[in-house]
């Protein structure tokens, strides 16, 4: 005992403030968050959070509280409620902190520091003395002891230490023994996943769009895990959206492009308006109803929505024809598209159009004319006749201008490149020069084997010339 | 959209830094929207030593529609209309992503020419021939690059590069025998020429066409 005190008094305590005080320094300035309070009263506050180099696998085993010496053997038996349900592994990159509360005498580092209390934030660690008693085991006489704590805390190595890593696999497995794994799970996953988002929100990422850099908190990191800016991203959606191009409402990186990937609904909330996503969910569902080819659309002008055929009507009864709008209620006739007319009756011709027809063949300003435009007045008579001019313009249009996709029937109107269409709707590939279905696989060999397509690849109707194929002299 | 011509001038200036790729992007008046962009043949091709320009047209929507582009020099190859210069690659279309940019675009239309490929042509006549005989045409490739790219032996050729001295034969990748014979009974040697092209007259296929076949469609044109 003599010996000792002997010792104490020969430490320079003056020294040994001045060496507290470097430690402390070196340690606020490498780890500034790490630090949560001053050494002024001798009393240290670390909050250490652990953070993986590289994400590891991590399974809650579920176990009762256990002592520090059980610890390293994690596989007890499992309780009956645990058992039940299955604990999912989870990925995780990073672990809520411990907290230390440490005393550091005045004659520090000359003699050991004392650890006041150990907790793991969230208690996803039960920290025995088996901890404390390996921390202690680090201090060597006059040296500082915190920097190399916290290192080996942060990095994930005292859990080796502590025997919770199933090395003998060699996949470096961590093991936490936890009383209510549903509990930590949920806990040890959010906090995750918040840690990950301050630190991509803190990094600068090189958008490929605008080719600028940009901080991580102006981008989306999308589930592919590609990064684009918020406003490339919102640009490009909102441009997709707005032309009802739904297929490209995805990540623009090439490679998820030829892979179709698209967004998720969580994405795309993020990215545009509510009004946007509301009409995105629209025209996916009305893309995923037009699959259907017995879907014929509402024809109140005000609703269009797609109406499949109803289920479990026998195709030969005229109740086959019979459509109701699942939006507006509207209940019409598949055939004639008019209100609904009952099962038995035949569509009306329409006395409209032949009324119409009837007027236009008139000469102007003949007797038949004016008296027509007498019965049903002048107005009405000029309305539906310019309806239907309307209608007539609107039908060559399409029949000159366009062609028609042979699968889903919508009309293309090509404006440059070659013959080889893709429809935009339905994906059908087709030949826009004759309307023909064309494989997906190989596409162009319509163009290449005898037939009014011969060579046309680039052709516009029109400057068809006489050449006919020969036969038997097709692509070897 | 500023940021579409904010991206533009960016894509340029990255091109004029870039003295790797051998690519270059020019602007042809003062509007930064329509340009010529142009790299050289890939070595160990028919394109080698050939120097080839893209017009270039950057639609309101850019980057996020796919950027026009199509053949200035004329080109003999299965996926480019030796006509129009149009080009029907996948990224140009339904492929394209607004991460692509003219650069890399412009080097796979580059690479393009280092890989024809004739089950997807663009020009039916032009991969015919290809399938047909490929050492012919590769010859009608080279042939097409000494005229209208540039490429080596243009000196050889003296003024054959002129309008009206060049060889319409070997333009088609046709023999010229093949060309006499049919002009020998009687036919305009340009029209014998087009419908020995069409009718893809070389290689294997000349057993296999008749005579009479051929003067039929002689007369017919």
């Amino acid at each position: 005992m003599a010996l000792v005190s002997e010792q104490e008094n020969s430490i320079d305590l003056t020294k040994c403030s001045l060496m507290q005080q470097e430690e402390w320094e070196v340690l606020e300035s490498i780890y500034p968050d790490v630090v949560s309070s001053d050494t002024s009263n001798g009393v240290v506050k670390l909050e250490i959070p652990i953070e993986f180099p590289e994400s590891r696998i991590i399974h809650v085993i579920p176990e009762l509280p256990v002592t520090s010496t059980d610890v390293s053997q994690p596989d007890v038996a499992p309780s009956e409620t645990s058992k039940r349900t299955a604990v999912p592994n989870l990925s995780l990159s990073s672990l809520p902190p411990l907290l230390l509360d440490i005393i550091l005498p005045p004659s520090y580092p000359y003699s050991p520091p004392v650890i006041a209390s150990i907790h793991a934030t969230n208690s996803w660690l039960h920290v025995g003395f088996e901890l404390q008693r390996k921390l202690l085991e680090m201090w060597q006489d006059g040296e500082g002891v915190l920097y190399p704590w916290v290192e080996w805390i942060q990095s994930g190595e005292f859990l080796e230490a502590l025997g919770l890593v199933a090395s003998s696999e060699g996949d470096g497995v961590i093991r936490l023994p936890h009383p209510a794994p549903h509990v930590l799970v949920p806990v040890l996953k959010a906090y995750d996943r918040s840690i990950q988002l301050s630190r991509f929100s803190q990094m600068s990422y090189e958008c490929q769009i605008c080719l600028t850099s940009i901080k991580g908190a102006r981008c989306i990191l999308l589930s592919c895990t590609h990064v684009f800016c918020r406003g490339c991203l919102e640009d490009f959606w909102k441009l997709c959206i707005a032309e009802g191009d739904v297929g490209r409402v995805g990540c623009p990186d090439p490679e998820c492009v030829k892979a179709v990937r698209e967004a998720n609904e969580e994405e795309v909330r993020r990215v545009v308006t509510e009004e946007e996503v509301r009409r995105w969910r629209w025209l996916r569902e009305k893309r995923e109803l037009e699959k259907d080819p017995t879907i014929i659309h509402c024809p109140l002008s005000f609703c269009q929505r797609a109406v499949p055929k109803p289920r479990n009507v026998d195709d030969e009864s005229g109740w086959s024809r019979l459509r109701t709008c699942p939006e507006c209620n509207y209940s019409f006739c598949a055939y004639c598209r008019r209100t609904w007319h009952g099962p038995h009756t035949d569509c009306p011709l329409s006395t409209q159009e032949s009324l119409v027809l009837k007027y236009v063949e008139l000469p102007e300003d003949s007797p038949e004319r004016v008296e027509m435009e007498h019965r049903y007045g002048v107005n009405n008579i000029r309305r539906l006749v310019a309806k239907y001019e309307e209608e007539k313009a609107n039908r060559q249009w399409l029949e000159s201008s366009t062609m028609e996709c042979p699968n889903c029937h919508v009309h293309v109107e090509k404006s440059v490149g070659c013959n080889h269409m893709t429809c935009a709707k339905c994906r059908q590939h087709f030949c826009y020069r004759c309307g023909e279905r064309l494989l997906a696989s190989n596409p162009y060999v319509h163009f290449s084997t005898p037939g009014s397509c011969l060579n046309k690849l680039f052709e516009f109707e029109g400057i068809d010339n006489e050449w006919q194929p020969v036969e038997g002299f097709d692509v070897l | 959209m500023d940021a579409r011509l904010r991206r533009v001038n960016k894509e340029i200036a990255d091109c004029k830094n870039d003295k790797q790729s051998n690519i270059s992007i020019e602007l042809v008046d003062s509007s930064p929207f329509h340009l010529i962009g142009a790299f050289d043949g890939p070595e160990g091709t028919p394109y080698e030593g050939g120097h080839f320009q893209v017009d270039i047209s950057i639609p309101d929507s850019y980057p996020f529609q796919p950027v026009k582009m199509k053949f200035i020099t004329k080109v003999y190859h299965p996926n480019i209309s030796s006509a129009s210069g149009a080009i029907c690659l996948d990224i140009l279309k339904d492929a394209w992503s607004p991460v692509l940019t003219l650069k890399s675009t412009l080097i796979s239309l580059q690479s393009l020419l280092c890989s024809p490929e004739p089950r997807d042509p663009q020009d039916a006549e032009v991969a015919k021939h290809y399938m047909t005989s490929k050492s012919s045409f590769e010859e009608t490739a080279r042939y097409w690059t000494q005229i209208y790219a540039g490429g080596p032996g243009k000196e050889d050729m003296g003024k054959a590069c002129d309008e009206g001295l060049r060889d319409e034969v070997v333009m088609a990748g046709l023999d010229r025998a093949h060309v006499d014979q049919f002009e020998a009974l009687g036919f305009e040697r340009s029209k014998v020429i087009d419908v020995l092209r069409r009718m893809n007259y070389r290689g294997a296929n000349v057993a296999q066409i008749n005579d009479d076949r051929v003067v039929e469609e002689l007369l017919k044109s």
